[in-house]
């Protein structure tokens, strides 16, 4: 079952005195995520991101299109019940401690004090930020405020959670410590919606990425499944023969880079250009006694990935 | 019910955190005491005999106007609960205004707004939780010194004027009507400044209004229905002084008009500002 769903989304800003000058934010975007995964929403800036999550979220009205939340409009308080938000750099009112803050926005979220009195403590504990309970949110850190934006947003046991750019200004020790809790929700069974410019953040956590340029969806799939490079391998093996290394014909060379932990193999990059082509090579290796250990496809970084997506003139 | 009482606490929060509401709390403090301690009232057999204030003696004989009858008691109670009120209504709610201006612009800036919306909460159900939090933080200031100061002059004098309670309604009602102009232009322009100043702007054409009597006979054939009608369309606040006055002073209200035209609107202001604020984009 999917927990969201866009489809033939579009957005149409209108800006200006006279609302006479026009920006298309959005352009056609159907996509769904199903529960329990972590779906990471990728794209340079202006792609149209921030506006498709606040249509998802009722934040903003979408110009064309529907978006659903578990199968209720986008925008319905319903919906909203079931999910939790991380709005990037929300502000907090400064003169509230965390636990009143805690209160205050649980209190929003419909949930009742004697839950709210009970999961409070777990969950500054589980943020790493017992003991800072009693302290007003103005004298809170950066990552301090993103773990407390994150407590208030599972307050009410979200199913679904939005992070938008959890991680943006917080340093190392704290982004990890997001990034595990992110995990751990996903353990859990929460699908979660990730929104972030840190694309190695995202390869780590995210099950299923999709892409935004211009308003328009132009990639989508699995991490694995996008980042692997079209027809090329790395074969980790035996040393091959003389006679196999020196051979033009055979579409195999030593890996760049590439050092087995086991000193009695050695990893090549083979360029088969269909699949008869590799299972070719294979037979010819191991009709020379060669023994393979493993084969995978390459795969490039996300970020090399996404560079090529969103700077191909027209990508589609 | 939960989510919008926990707005109205926020918001009734927020003001309270403000320095100038502090402020106000502190100087409605300072009259009542003033009142508690300063003022001290001889009274013999249900007559007033003598008054010190601030250590200054006097009789009622010296406290007449030229030619009048001495002080009463009644007399100086209105005359105390008249000031008050006065008070209570300009620089109260000019000050009240200035200190809650800004709130519903910041409810809607980046951070605060995605935050809020993003709960399972209405946007009208929003809007009503921020303005009834307004609304009853002020409410709490004025009824703890316009009560406060009706509780002590009775207690002190055996004189209980009710009426002053209305005109504690009036103040606070007056304030919700010009509330509802910064509400409507916040929500337009997410401007506090905008806000203040078009407030202001409007008590300050009711005053030009108060005299529609005077000045509507020296316009001409268009400025005439333009005039009067711009006094039944805005709030008439300065008018509404006269009500607040009279109630103060325990007498009947003649007429109720300006009071109830300016709640008019108020509440159209309202419906706008909230039509617009489920209408936009965040």
């Amino acid at each position: 079952m999917s927990a969201l769903s866009v489809s033939s989304l579009s957005k149409t800003y209108r800006t200006g005195v006279l609302r006479q000058s026009t920006v298309r934010a959005l352009d056609g975007v159907s996509l769904e995520v199903e529960e329990g995964a972590i779906f990471g929403l990728l794209g340079p800036n202006g792609a149209g991101k921030t506006t498709l999550v606040k249509i998802l979220l009722g934040l903003v009205h979408p110009t064309s299109g529907t978006a659903r939340l578990f199968n209720q409009p986008a925008g319905a308080p319903a919906a909203r019940r079931r999910i939790g938000f991380v709005p990037e750099n929300h502000r907090f009112p400064g003169f509230f401690t965390a636990v009143q803050t805690l209160h205050a926005y649980g209190r929003l979220a419909d949930v009742p004090r004697a839950t709210r009195k009970e999961r409070i403590p777990l969950l500054l504990d589980r943020l790493d930020l017992d003991g800072r309970g009693d302290s007003k949110v103005k004298t809170f850190s950066k990552g301090m405020l993103q773990r407390l934006g994150l407590a208030q947003a599972l307050l009410n046991e979200p199913d679904l959670l939005f992070l938008d750019e959890p991680t943006g200004g917080v340093d190392p020790v704290g982004r990890r410590a997001i990034r595990d809790i992110v995990v751990e929700l996903r353990d859990e069974g929460k699908t979660i919606f990730l929104n972030s410019h840190l694309l190695s953040e995202v390869e780590k956590v995210c099950s299923q990425i999709a892409i935004l340029r211009d308003g328009s969806l132009v990639r989508r799939g699995s991490v694995e499944e996008l980042t692997a490079v079209e027809r090329v391998y790395d074969l980790v093996a035996t040393p091959l023969p003389d006679a196999l290394q020196s051979d033009p014909d055979l579409p195999l060379e030593p890996a760049p880079n590439g050092t087995p932990t086991d000193p009695a193999l050695q990893q090549y990059r083979v360029r088969a250009d269909d699949r008869a082509t590799l299972n070719a090579v294979l037979d010819r290796l191991r009709g020379a006694d060669v023994e393979i250990e493993s084969i995978t496809p390459l795969r490039q970084s996300l970020e090399d990935y996404f560079i090529d997506v969103v700077d191909t003139p027209s990508s589609s | 019910m939960r989510p919008l009482l926990g707005l109205v606490l926020i918001t009734f929060r927020e003001l309270w955190a403000r320095k100038i509401v502090l402020g106000l709390f502190i100087i409605s403090s300072l009259v009542l005491l003033a009142v508690t301690f300063a003022l001290n009232l001889d009274v013999v057999e249900g007559s007033l005999a003598g008054i010190r204030l601030f250590g200054q003696e006097a009789t009622p004989e010296d406290m007449a106007t030229e030619d009048g009858p001495p002080l009463t008691l009644d007399r100086l109670v209105i005359a105390v609960e008249s000031v008050v009120a006065g008070v209570a209504y300009w620089i109260g709610i000019l000050l009240a205004l200035f200190a809650s201006a800004s709130l519903f612009p910041d409810l809607q800036s980046d951070g605060r707004v995605e935050l809020l919306l993003s709960k399972p909460v209405g946007r009208v159900q929003a809007l009503c939780g921020h303005v009834l939090g307004v609304w009853s933080a002020v409410a709490v200031l004025t009824l703890y010194l316009m009560g406060g100061v009706w509780i002590i002059m009775s207690l002190k004098t055996g004189v209980w004027n009710p009426r002053f309670l209305l005109s504690l309604l009036i103040v606070v009602g007056m304030f919700a009507v010009m509330y509802a102009a910064v509400t409507l232009m916040g929500v337009w322009t997410e401007s506090t400044a905008l806000g203040l100043i078009v407030s202001y702007g409007l008590i300050f054409v009711s005053m030009v209004l108060a005299a529609a009597d005077q000045i509507s006979p020296t316009l001409g054939a268009v400025g005439r229905p333009v005039f009067w009608g711009l006094y039944h369309t805005l709030p008439n606040f300065t008018e509404v002084t006269k009500i607040v006055s009279t109630l103060a002073k325990g007498n009947t209200v003649s007429s109720w008009y300006p009071f109830f035209s300016s709640l008019l609107f108020g509440g159209a202001a309202y419906g706008v500002t909230g039509y617009w604020f489920a209408q936009r984009d965040f």
